[in-house]
């Protein structure tokens, strides 16, 4: 049975694209509370992953429950009810770019509950002002956003329903170190602020540092998962290469 | 001390303390719970002769999130308007993060939108679209001329003509545009015979219906479906092509390999399309008019024979020199629009459909407003 604390269970996941596997054979857990950040070579299919668990890719075999829910067998009724628990922030915040930004974040409000308009307007306040944008970002429309700003407004969006699970797809990407690691602070106050659980893809050595409590390697179609210290110790050449390197080491002197 | 009146106990419930009044939350402050939840702490009640202070217990909470706090944030508010001082009390430790982040996010006020004015908008609306339009006017005047001048230097040179590109292009604006154009050629035919068929014979002149056709399609009709659907299918395409790369940063980085994205890019599309137009054309023509005899012999039982032969008497080779005349001018300025608002685009994929869009409507406009100058053109010149 599962485990009382495990939002995203994965079993013997396999996927291919054109005959051509991904994944073969991943197993993983991800309990609630924690962060958990996906590792793997570009192309390694991390951001598969993240779309198989939000169900927009279907995996070709393997088990996948999330929140309970085996994502396999949902009605597409269900299955919109537990997409409404889950947040996810796409690479560029994925924002709706006819809309602004105040915009962006009402409409899952508008579309998934029966609130009022004042009630709804104050909440999308309140969540441009947790992810930390200025109160006049509301009323302008992504084009005219920074980087920074447009990820900063999907992550508002995300978190519009208050999902349980929040799913970040490279959120340090395309930042400055400076931007990155005030993204990664901020991501942790609203982890531990709203209590979610964050699934994140990453290339970014200082977040896995800063705020991941575990790490999962994806290598070799399979996938392995550790804390920074116990991965270090592991013998397989990538994993070894990506800890041990010039950059790995730079982040474990300043992480330890 | 007086009770409030608190209508429904799902949500809150109020027990008396020695000295002030404490209300305690429990069961569920979070979205899905929120509308019932707004509406039942709006229905509280408060006594008239209040001022007494309140405690609102939030230690019984099942689930507490944003919306949830926001709400209780409200209804502190409403109570403390009313004169009471409200404290909020014994929050649970794994909310208390949470409380403090939406207290201190809510304690920004709203922005709103400056306000309106729709006479002076719309007046400024205006004068901006102009002087944009007689920019883009000037604008697209000088890419012609750039666009000559670099076809003269190819010309020159004519080792610098991209031949692969060339016959690739010529390959897909012209060679796959066959089926669809035989296809509404066929059918506009069809349509054109059917309608002076109908109205010749009210009058015994069904023969007529052969002239009617051979004039209209080989000086209008033909050349301009082509254009339509040219305009339409590879216009657009280069519009996209261009505009993608041009998203992708390709065109800055031929550019600094010292490349001429427009000898590369925009000559050989012109180049093509301008050679295959003609072709096009007659083809169109002939097919068009093939779905005319077809009908004749259908409606009218006027054989191809017949109809060939009556073709001759109204018709001479300059109405069919008609058209190959404007086609390479029509496959000129598709090109030119399709490849020049291709370079126009900027920044983001929403642009690269904006053009897109752009193009086909620009290029169809002057395809038009040309056809109507030639017209004037050729009965000046008595063509």
């Amino acid at each position: 049975m599962l485990h009382d604390d495990s939002v995203i269970h994965i079993r013997s996941l396999v996927t291919r694209f054109a005959g051509h596997p991904v994944h073969d054979g991943v197993d993983l857990d991800v309990r609630r509370g924690e962060v958990l950040g996906v590792v793997g070579a570009s192309g390694s299919g991390k951001s598969v992953l993240l779309k198989v668990v939000v169900g927009l890719i279907r995996p070709s075999a393997g088990r996948i429950v999330v929140l309970g829910n085996d994502i396999g067998s949902l009605s597409e009724r269900q299955r919109i009810a537990l997409q409404v628990r889950c947040g996810v922030l796409f690479q560029d915040g994925a924002l709706f770019s006819s809309l602004t930004v105040a915009q962006n974040v009402r409409l899952p409000l508008v579309e998934h509950t029966s609130l009022a308009t004042d009630l709804i307007d104050e909440v999308v306040r309140v969540k441009l002002a947790m992810v930390g944008l200025p109160a006049d970002a509301a009323l302008k429309v992504p084009a005219e956003l920074s980087g920074g700003m447009r990820k900063r407004a999907g992550l508002a969006r995300a978190l519009a329903l208050d999902p349980e699970i929040l799913l970040l797809d490279e959120p340090t990407a395309g930042l400055d170190p400076i931007g990155a690691a005030a993204f990664d602070q901020l991501i942790l106050s609203l982890q531990q602020g709203l209590g979610l659980t964050v699934f994140m893809v990453t290339h970014d050595l200082d977040s896995l540092a800063a705020i991941c409590d575990r790490i999962a390697v994806l290598n070799g179609r399979k996938l392995l998962v550790g804390t920074l210290g116990s991965l270090q110790l592991e013998t397989n050449p990538w994993i070894r290469a990506y800890f041990s390197g010039p950059r790995g080491r730079a982040m474990l002197r300043t992480g330890s | 001390m007086s009770e409030l009146n608190v209508p429904e106990q799902k949500w809150l419930s109020s027990i008396s303390d020695s000295g002030s009044l404490v209300l305690a939350g429990t069961g569920c402050w979070n979205l899905s719970a929120a509308a019932g939840l707004a509406q039942s702490l709006d229905a509280v009640q408060m006594p008239a002769n209040a001022g007494g202070r309140i405690k609102l217990d939030m230690g019984r909470l099942e689930a507490l999130d944003t919306v949830g706090t926001l709400l209780l944030r409200r209804f502190r508010d409403r109570l403390a308007g009313l004169g009471h001082p409200v404290m909020i009390v014994n929050v649970r430790s794994e909310h208390i993060a949470l409380l403090d982040a939406v207290w201190r996010a809510a304690d920004i006020g709203p922005v709103s939108a400056p306000a309106r004015q729709p006479i002076r908008e719309s007046i400024e609306g205006t004068g901006r679209a102009c002087i944009k339009m007689m920019r883009a006017s000037v604008e697209l005047i000088a890419f012609f001329g750039l666009v000559i001048s670099t076809m003269a230097r190819v010309l020159v040179h004519p080792r610098r003509l991209r031949t692969t590109a060339l016959i690739y292009h010529m390959d897909h604006t012209g060679l796959r545009c066959l089926p669809i154009l035989g296809l509404l050629a066929f059918l506009i035919g069809v349509v054109l015979a059917y309608q002076g068929a109908e109205q010749l014979r009210r009058v015994g002149a069904e023969i007529y219906v052969v002239n009617l056709l051979g004039l209209s399609i080989l000086r209008e009709i033909g050349i301009l479906i082509t254009a339509i659907i040219v305009a339409g299918r590879s216009g657009s395409a280069f519009t996209a092509q261009i505009g993608t790369m041009k998203v992708n940063q390709e065109i800055d980085a031929m550019r600094t390999l010292g490349l001429d994205p427009i000898e590369f890019l925009v000559v050989p599309r012109i180049l093509a399309l301008m050679l295959v137009m003609p072709l096009l054309t007659f083809f169109a023509n002939m097919v068009a008019l093939f779905g005319g005899a077809t009908m004749s012999y259908v409606l009218l039982d006027i054989n191809f024979l017949q109809f060939i032969n009556q073709m001759r008497i109204p018709i001479d080779i300059t109405d069919a020199t008609v058209a190959m005349i404007k086609a390479p001018v029509f496959a000129l300025v598709i090109a030119m629009v399709g490849c020049y608002e291709g370079l126009l685009v900027s920044g983001s994929a929403e642009s690269v459909g904006l053009r897109t869009t752009k193009s086909v409507v620009e290029s169809i406009f002057l395809v038009i407003v040309l056809n109507a100058v030639f017209s004037v053109l050729f009965q000046f010149l008595h063509i």
